[in-house]
Order: C-alpha cells, then sequence, then structure tokens
C-alpha cells in the first residue's frame, strides 16, 4: 500500500479471502477498516488501548497449513486485540460469527433494561445499533432483570444509569489514559461491578464531558442536555468552540433556534476528539434570557429601546472629535473580521489608535516585540507538535486550567512516548502527576528562576550565549536562585538538563505575574541557545487573532490602562466597549468602576448583560459568535471558520457590519459585503493571512506563521 | 461501604477528601514496612495489595473508605482505582465491619456434599446472624465462601489463617469457646502475617 511509509514492516493477511497487506501488528479491527468493512465493537477506542472486555468484535482466524488450506483456530478471537502477522486470513463474515455476535449480544442484553424510549442514547446508541444489524430479535431470558438505581448524578455535568451500563470499562480507561485524573474504576466485581468515582463522591474532572460521548450505551448521560430532545430532532452543525483560544471542533446541536448541546468533533491537529468540560458545558449562555436583543439609548436615568439609526447618529456625534479623544477595548471572542474593521475604523474615522484586546497587568509596548528585539516568535509550536516532542517545559501556567487540549496532547506525549516534562508553578498543577520534575517556586520569582535556569545551562555547557550575556548571568548562581526561588539547588541541575532544548510552553497569563517582559525574554533566549523552542500562548478564544489584525496601539496610541485612566482624567471622552465586560477581564475592579462613571459616552457592545451595561450611553446587540459567520485564530494561529449556526437575536448584528455601516456613515465607500469580503481585505493587508481564504478553511483550518 | 449505588441520592455528590484532609493512621512500623515493600516492585501501583494488607491490619481488619485513601495516598493512586482493586478480592474485608474473628464456611462442591450446610446452619443459629453479618458483641462474622482448595478435608472452616476441618457440630462448640477465650483478633493477626510473607519474599 502507498499510504504505508517504506520504514514500516509489511505483513500478508487476508480478510473475507481478499489479499491485502497491513503494518505488522496493526489490530484487525483496524485492518478490517481498509477494506471499508467494520466489525462491531464495544470496548475497543482508536485512542486507547485495547482490553477486549466486550467480546463484540469476534472474528475467526486462521492460517495456511502445509497443504496450503487456511486451518482456522477453534475459537474465534476477539479483533481488538488480535495483532496482524503473517499469512493470517481473517473472516469477519461467516455463518459462525454471525452466531457469535448474536451470542454476545443477548448476553450484553440480559440485564441491559432496554428502556431506549426514555433513553437519551436512543437514536445515536451504538447498542441498538450494533443489535439492530447483528443481534438476535428475540431474548430466551425470561427471569427477572437486576435492578439498580438510575439517574445517578456523578457530578454536576454527569448522570450515571447503571442498569445500562455493560461493563466495556472505556470511560475508566478514559479517565486513567487520557485525562490521567483516574477518577473513574471499576468498583465490586461480576455481576455488581460498577464504574464509579470512590465512595460515590463527586466526579471531579476536568475532561469528564467526554466519557459521555465514550459510552456507547446510554449509561453515562449530559446532566444539561438530559431529556431536552431526541437526537433525530437535532440540527447538527460542525462550528468552532469559543470558549478558550484552542479552538476545539465540536458539533453545535441546535433545535428551533436553542443551542442543545455540543459535542467534541474530529480534527487531528487539535483536540483529536476530545473536549474539556469548561467548553463543553460552556455553551449554555446562548439560551441565557439576559441576552441582549435590541439597541438601548441612554435617555437620563434610563436606557430606552432604541433603533440602529439613532444609536449610529449619537455615536459619530461623540466620536466626532477622534484622535486621543476615542477609544476602544475588545473582548476574547470577537471574530478576526470584526476586530479588523473596528481597527480599520478607527485609523480611517476616526484618526485614533486608541484601541486595545490586552487585558494583563503588564502590557508588552511595541519595543517589546520579541521578534523585533530577538528574531524570535511567541509561538512556534503547533498543539501536535507537542505529542512527540521528546523534552516539555511548562513554564507557569496551570496547563490543565488554561490550555486544556494542549494539556491532553501534552499528556499523550508523556503517556505514549515517553516524553519528559519538567513543571515550573507557583502552584500545584494537574500536570504535576506527570512531571519529571516539578520546580515549585515562590510567586514573583519567575524571572529569577528563569535566569537561573539559563545561566545554569550556560555553566553546564548546554547553551552558548555572548559574553556580555554571560556577564548578566553571573549573579544567579544556583545558590542565590535557590535561596530566592525556594527550588531546590538539586532540583535545578536536575531540571536543567531536560529544559535544555525543551518546547517552553508559557501563555500570556505571565503578563499577570512581575518583570514578565524578562521572565518571556530569558525563557525566548533559553530556547534559542539550546536549540529548543519557546511558545507564548494567548488565553482569550481569539486573542491570538486580535494580536495578528493589530488591535494593539502600537501606531501611537493609548493602551488598556492608559485608556482606562485617560477615561477618568478626562483625556478620552468616548469609549467603546466591544464585546467585553472590563470588571471580568482586568484586574483593578475600582479603576475599571471609576473609568466607566466618569467617560462621557459609553458605547458598550455585547451579546448578553454585563457589569458595564448599567453605565452605556447607548448599549448595541452583537450577535455571539455562533450567531455569525467569521474566522478565529487559535492560540498555534491556526485560523478557522465558524460558520452562523443559530439565527441573531432581536436586532443584533455582527460586529464588523456595525463597523462598516458606521464608516459608510462616515464617509462612503464600498462595504465588504460579508465576512469572506472581510478576509479578502484582511489578506490584502496582512501579508501572513494571505492564505486564509474562505475558500479552504474547512478541514483543519489553516496555519498562519 | 455501600454495596451498591443508593436510590434518591442527593443531587450533589460529596467530594472525597483532599490530601491534606486526610486522618492518616499508618503506625510507624506500618510506613517503614510500606516503605520497605515500594523498593520490591519497579512502580509503585505493584505496591498497592501488599499497601491493602498494612492497611487490613492497621485499621483494626476491615478497609472502610479512610483505609482506602490512605493506601491511594501513600502510593501516589487516585482513591477510586485503589478502591476499585480492594472491592475486587473477597479477602479484603471492604463489604462490611468484620468482629474480631471472620468464620469463613465453605458451601462448594466437596464440603456440600459433606455436610457444609448443616455446619452452616448450625453456625447461624449458634451465633444469630447471617452471611456477612457480626455478631451484636463484634467477636464473629460468618460468611459463606467459595471451594478453599482443601476439599480432602471437607466440610472446611477457615479462621484467620487457619484450616479447620473437617468439622462437627461439636468440633464448632469447642472452637467458638475458643475463639472468645482470645484476646487478639484472627483476623488482623491474618492481615499482619500476610504483610511479613510479603516483606519476606523481597528479601530473599
Ligand atoms: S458506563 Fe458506559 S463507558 Fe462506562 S463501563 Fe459502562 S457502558 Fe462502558
Ligand atoms: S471491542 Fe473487542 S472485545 Fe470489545
Ligand atoms: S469444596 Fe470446600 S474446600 Fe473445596
Amino acid at each position: 500500500m502507498a499510504a504505508v511509509a517504506s520504514e514500516v514492516e509489511l505483513v500478508n493477511i487476508s480478510i473475507n479471502g481478499v489479499a491485502l497487506q497491513v503494518p505488522k501488528g496493526e489490530l484487525i479491527v483496524e485492518s478490517v477498516k481498509r477494506l471499508g468493512l467494520e466489525i462491531p465493537i464495544f470496548c475497543y477506542h482508536p485512542r486507547m488501548k485495547p482490553v477486549g472486555m466486550c467480546r463484540m468484535c469476534l472474528v475467526e482466524v486462521g492460517f495456511p497449513g502445509p497443504d496450503g488450506n487456511i486451518r482456522k483456530m477453534p475459537k474465534p478471537q476477539a479483533g481488538c486485540t488480535l495483532p496482524a502477522s503473517e499469512g493470517m486470513a481473517i473472516f469477519t463474515d461467516t455463518e459462525q460469527i454471525h452466531r457469535d455476535r448474536k451470542g454476545v449480544l443477548e448476553f450484553l442484553l440480559v440485564n441491559h433494561p432496554l428502556d431506549c424510549p426514555i433513553c437519551d442514547r436512543g437514536g445515536e446508541c451504538p447498542l441498538q445499533n450494533n443489535t439492530l444489524f447483528y443481534g438476535p430479535s428475540t431474548s430466551r431470558f425470561l427471569e427477572l432483570k437486576r435492578h439498580l438505581p438510575k439517574a445517578f448524578p456523578l457530578s454536576k455535568y454527569v448522570t450515571l444509569d447503571l442498569e445500562r451500563c455493560i461493563q466495556c470499562g472505556r470511560c475508566v480507561r478514559f479517565t486513567e489514559e487520557i485525562s490521567g485524573d483516574s477518577q473513574l474504576a471499576f468498583r465490586f466485581r461480576g455481576a455488581s461491578m460498577q464504574p464509579s468515582t470512590f465512595e460515590l463522591t463527586d466526579f471531579e474532572s476536568k475532561f469528564s464531558g467526554n466519557v459521555i460521548e465514550i459510552c456507547p450505551v446510554g449509561a453515562l448521560t449530559n446532566r444539561e442536555y438530559r431529556f431536552r430532545a431526541r437526537p433525530w430532532d437535532l440540527e447538527t452543525k460542525p462550528a468552532i468552540c469559543t470558549v478558550c483560544s484552542n479552538g476545539c471542533n465540536i458539533w453545535f446541536d441546535h433545535r428551533a433556534g436553542r443551542m442543545v448541546r455540543t459535542n467534541g468533533r474530529t480534527n487531528e491537529a487539535i483536540n483529536e476528539e476530545w473536549t474539556c468540560d469548561r467548553g463543553k458545558f460552556g455553551h449554555e449562555f446562548y439560551n441565557d434570557s439576559n441576552r441582549v436583543k435590541h439597541v438601548m439609548v441612554r435617555n437620563g436615568d434610563a436606557l430606552v429601546e432604541s433603533d440602529w439609526p439613532t444609536a449610529y447618529d449619537a455615536i459619530r456625534m461623540a466620536f466626532a472629535e477622534g484622535g486621543n479623544r476615542v477609544a476602544a477595548l475588545t473582548g476574547p471572542s470577537n471574530s478576526n473580521e470584526d476586530l479588523y474593521l473596528l481597527k480599520k475604523l478607527f485609523q480611517t474615522r476616526f484618526n485614533s489608535n486608541n484601541f486595545d484586546s490586552r487585558w494583563t497587568t503588564y502590557l508588552p509596548t511595541a519595543e517589546d516585540d520579541l521578534q523585533k528585539k530577538m528574531g524570535v516568535s511567541m509561538v512556534q509550536n503547533t498543539i501536535a507538535d507537542f505529542e512527540s516532542m521528546s523534552k516539555v517545559f511548562i513554564f507557569g501556567s496551570s496547563l490543565a486550567d488554561e490550555l486544556p487540549i494542549l494539556f491532553l496532547r501534552v499528556r499523550k506525549g508523556w503517556f505514549n512516548n515517553g516524553n519528559k516534562v519538567v513543571v515550573a508553578s507557583d502552584k500545584p498543577t494537574d500536570a504535576d502527576s506527570f512531571a519529571a520534575e516539578v520546580l515549585r517556586y515562590r510567586t514573583g520569582t519567575e524571572s529569577t528562576l528563569a535566569s537561573g535556569l539559563l545561566a545554569l545551562a550556560v555553566e553546564k555547557g548546554l547553551a552558548q550565549v555572548p559574553d556580555a550575556t554571560r556577564q548578566s548571568l553571573s549573579k544567579y548562581t544556583a545558590e542565590h536562585v535557590s535561596d530566592e526561588t525556594g527550588v531546590s539547588v538539586d532540583a535545578l541541575h536536575r531540571a536543567v538538563e531536560l529544559v535544555a532544548g525543551a518546547g517552553i510552553i508559557t501563555s500570556h497569563g505571565i503578563f499577570n505575574t512581575s518583570q514578565p517582559q524578562d521572565t518571556v525574554e530569558t525563557l525566548a533566549g533559553l530556547a534559542m541557545t539550546t536549540n529548543g523552542s519557546f511558545n507564548c500562548y494567548a488565553l482569550g478564544a481569539n486573542d491570538q487573532g486580535a494580536l495578528d489584525m493589530g488591535v494593539v496601539p502600537f501606531g501611537g496610541g493609548m493602551d488598556t490602562h492608559s485608556i482606562l485612566q485617560g477615561c477618568i482624567d478626562g483625556t478620552v471622552k468616548a469609549l467603546w466597549l466591544v464585546g467585553c465586560d472590563p470588571f471580568e477581564l482586568h484586574p483593578d475592579y475600582d479603576l475599571v468602576e471609576k473609568a466607566l462613571e466618569n467617560v462621557h459616552f459609553l458605547v458598550v457592545m455585547a451579546d448578553h448583560q454585563n457589569g458595564a451595561v448599567p453605565f452605556a450611553s447607548v448599549l448595541l446587540p452583537e450577535t455571539a459568535p455562533a450567531e455569525q459567520d467569521g474566522t478565529f485564530t487559535n492560540m498555534e494561529r491556526r485560523v478557522q471558520r465558524m460558520p452562523q449556526v443559530l439565527a441573531a437575536k432581536g436586532s443584533a448584528k455582527p460586529a464588523w457590519r456595525v463597523f462598516s455601516e458606521l464608516a459608510i456613515r462616515i464617509q462612503p465607500e464600498t462595504p465588504p459585503f460579508g465576512p469572506a469580503d472581510c478576509m479578502k481585505e484582511i489578506a490584502e493587508s496582512i501579508p501572513s493571512y494571505a492564505v486564509a481564504d474562505y475558500a479552504n478553511l474547512g478541514g483543519e483550518g489553516v496555519l498562519i506563521r | 461501604m455501600s454495596e451498591l449505588i443508593q436510590v434518591g441520592a442527593p443531587n450533589q455528590r460529596p467530594k472525597a477528601p483532599r490530601a491534606d484532609e486526610l486522618n492518616l493512621r499508618f503506625s510507624p512500623t506500618a510506613i517503614s514496612e510500606l516503605e520497605a515493600l515500594k523498593t520490591h516492585y519497579p512502580d509503585l501501583k505493584s505496591c498497592v495489595l501488599p499497601g491493602l494488607w498494612i492497611a487490613q491490619r492497621e485499621y483494626g481488619g476491615s478497609l472502610n473508605g479512610e483505609a482506602i485513601a490512605e493506601v491511594a495516598h501513600r502510593l501516589e493512586r487516585s482513591y477510586a482505582e485503589v478502591e476499585g482493586v480492594a472491592t475486587f478480592y473477597s479477602m479484603y474485608n471492604t463489604h462490611h465491619d468484620v468482629g474480631r474473628h471472620k468464620i469463613e464456611v465453605c458451601t462448594c462442591l466437596s464440603c456440600h456434599v459433606n455436610g457444609a450446610y448443616r455446619i452452616w446452619d448450625y453456625l447461624k443459629s449458634k451465633l444469630g446472624v447471617g452471611n456477612k453479618e457480626t455478631t451484636p458483641d463484634g467477636m464473629f462474622t460468618l460468611e459463606e465462601v467459595e471451594c478453599l482448595d482443601a476439599c480432602d478435608r471437607a466440610p472446611l472452616l477457615q479462621i484467620g489463617d487457619q484450616y479447620v476441618g473437617p468439622v462437627t457440630e461439636a468440633d464448632i462448640d469447642r472452637i467458638l469457646a475458643d475463639l472468645r477465650s482470645k484476646s487478639d483478633s484472627t483476623v488482623v493477626q491474618m492481615a499482619d502475617e500476610i504483610v511479613k510473607v510479603h516483606l519476606r519474599d523481597g528479601n530473599k
């Protein structure tokens, strides 16, 4: 087979009499797929180790005897645990196998309640499907079935129905092999075996939603989706999760204009097929009653319903002065098109560069740019890179919380390939459990630790640096660093070997620590001088896109903090909040409150009510991400398209349309007629985005470098 | 520990204890034994079974949730994983609090045909308890078990690490009297023996 790389050893096998070559050791359950066949399965999952627990995948196996005839083994074998070997003859379609499958299913159904009519899984249930295709039409079991509790709430998200469980162990293995929290195990044995948590305590996992999807029956169901719909009544659209910057691919299920549930959608480059709980259960806000649906304009103390033309006129007047008198702040989930047109509006119509998309304590300036300063990029690796990277260094980030899907990839690299992971953090993190070395430093000593590691790498000859740098590092002796940070000298020595040449992961969260720029530069330097790679990943859904679109005040504008300060001292007269709640995003609550109280004119553009709304002069309803077409750039700089799934609420408009409508009112031009037009314009003015055309954004998305 | 999930469970499950909320009860001896056992295996996972035996001894013969959590904590496993192991094996007393002495009656084939149920019924009426139940004074626990692999001595009992058989009703009266006068728990003693065996085997 041409598709198989040449260094893989191939063996000749036959499946139902068709000869083919497959890699030696490939599981037969996978080999049959090469012929477009399928073996029914329950417990086997391609991303987890096979266990052979359910026996659904039985096949007949034979080998050629001396006379050339195939001699079958007397008993059928489980295809999911059977590795291909030379001469193997597989039969998946014999009378014997059909009888065996009937038998297995009859046994599985002995204790299964067959309550499909009231089961959430009904209609998309592997047990139902396999029974339909391979099972017996009747049961010989007349006795009473085993009765166990139903609808047991295992956690906020997951309901367990023990009667339905067929004890395949997929959920248990998921928590062991993939998420790594080992929260589920089989308790008891034999007929009373039940998958559950320790003493039925809360199922505390950051990835619990996945077990709902991989359970081949309705034993684990989604507490939020429970009894909301039948699968065949749902409309399913591919979408992107906009809860964090990983940009997981999801299926967005909706019905009658309401978001019903989301499921993981396969994208091998990003989330494989997993989701995190924050994402999977983070789309409820689409149905919230506090969605902003109408244009409101302030009249004295109250906001009264109005219309778009009135709002546009009010905004035009208030922003007429332009320059440093006006400003805009954006939130994490605006699309690239929104952000680009916002920037264009401010630059070409208001003659202003006062816009910022960043909310961290420290805001890097134009001079801080690593590309300019050191010639390196802030994002060098993709998520998938970390699977094969033999050394990974996670610095100052609780990865499972900040970038959950990247966490799964790093863990997968460790679990499957034995990659060495070093974690440096001031708090315990989930990655500690598999880290080769954990450096627990005192909060605030990030840059000392980074310098200490670089100094040690230089001392050990692991890194080559110019003499000047060597000089400046001389005060960072291991002892000094250990005193300051609280990390032992031994640990530093052990860690430096693993850190040199590692793929370094940190996040924009680092800009909330002290001396972040030093830390970032030192880490980037460490990667550069030891042949490693450096990554400082964005955290908000489209924060990376905002940087790429240039929603930073590097053209001589004010940054987030100065804008808010400017609102207080009166230099900024009109402020536009685009899809952001500064109370949630900004570290200083009081500053935000004062700024919003004092600014003369405040435009709040939001998809749901937030803390800034009471201060608004004009409230504009904005469509939420799944209610408009647009592109998002994830933390590895992959541009993906989020197509419109739901209709806009009330009179809400996509932000890009608002910006372009306002721009035409101020000074006519040909507007972009849709997001695809916006993207064409983006591609023209931002060269790296030239590859991102709406025509080729399907599939895994487009990686920008 | 609950045998099966209870119906009518509350909507929010209690949380498992955090590491710092655990009430660790291993004695210094137990800790050093566990440390020694850890060195016998390539990874800590393999040490779960002997760890549970130490816990069964330290916690007075039964493994409750706290005991399981302590073993998991000391071996850096998840609680659920260790609970799964403990509840799989019938020699770990996870299903019920056992008394000072556990009398296990084999009712498998050979013993059955040699009158095991006569013995079983006699014990039940003498002690006034049924299968997997403990006398109110906390002295005896009765348990029906499968073949103990000593069919030549049917009908057979196991008490602690001792096999007794063939037994008659008269023997039982004597055995119960003996056990009553014993101050040590045969359940704990057996756990201790097994820990010793583990320790010795590793040093060979
Ligand atoms: S709950 Fe579902 S996934 Fe877990 S063992 Fe039972 S059938 Fe398998
Ligand atoms: S799929 Fe092979 S035994 Fe379950
Ligand atoms: S049947 Fe009782 S010991 Fe074998």
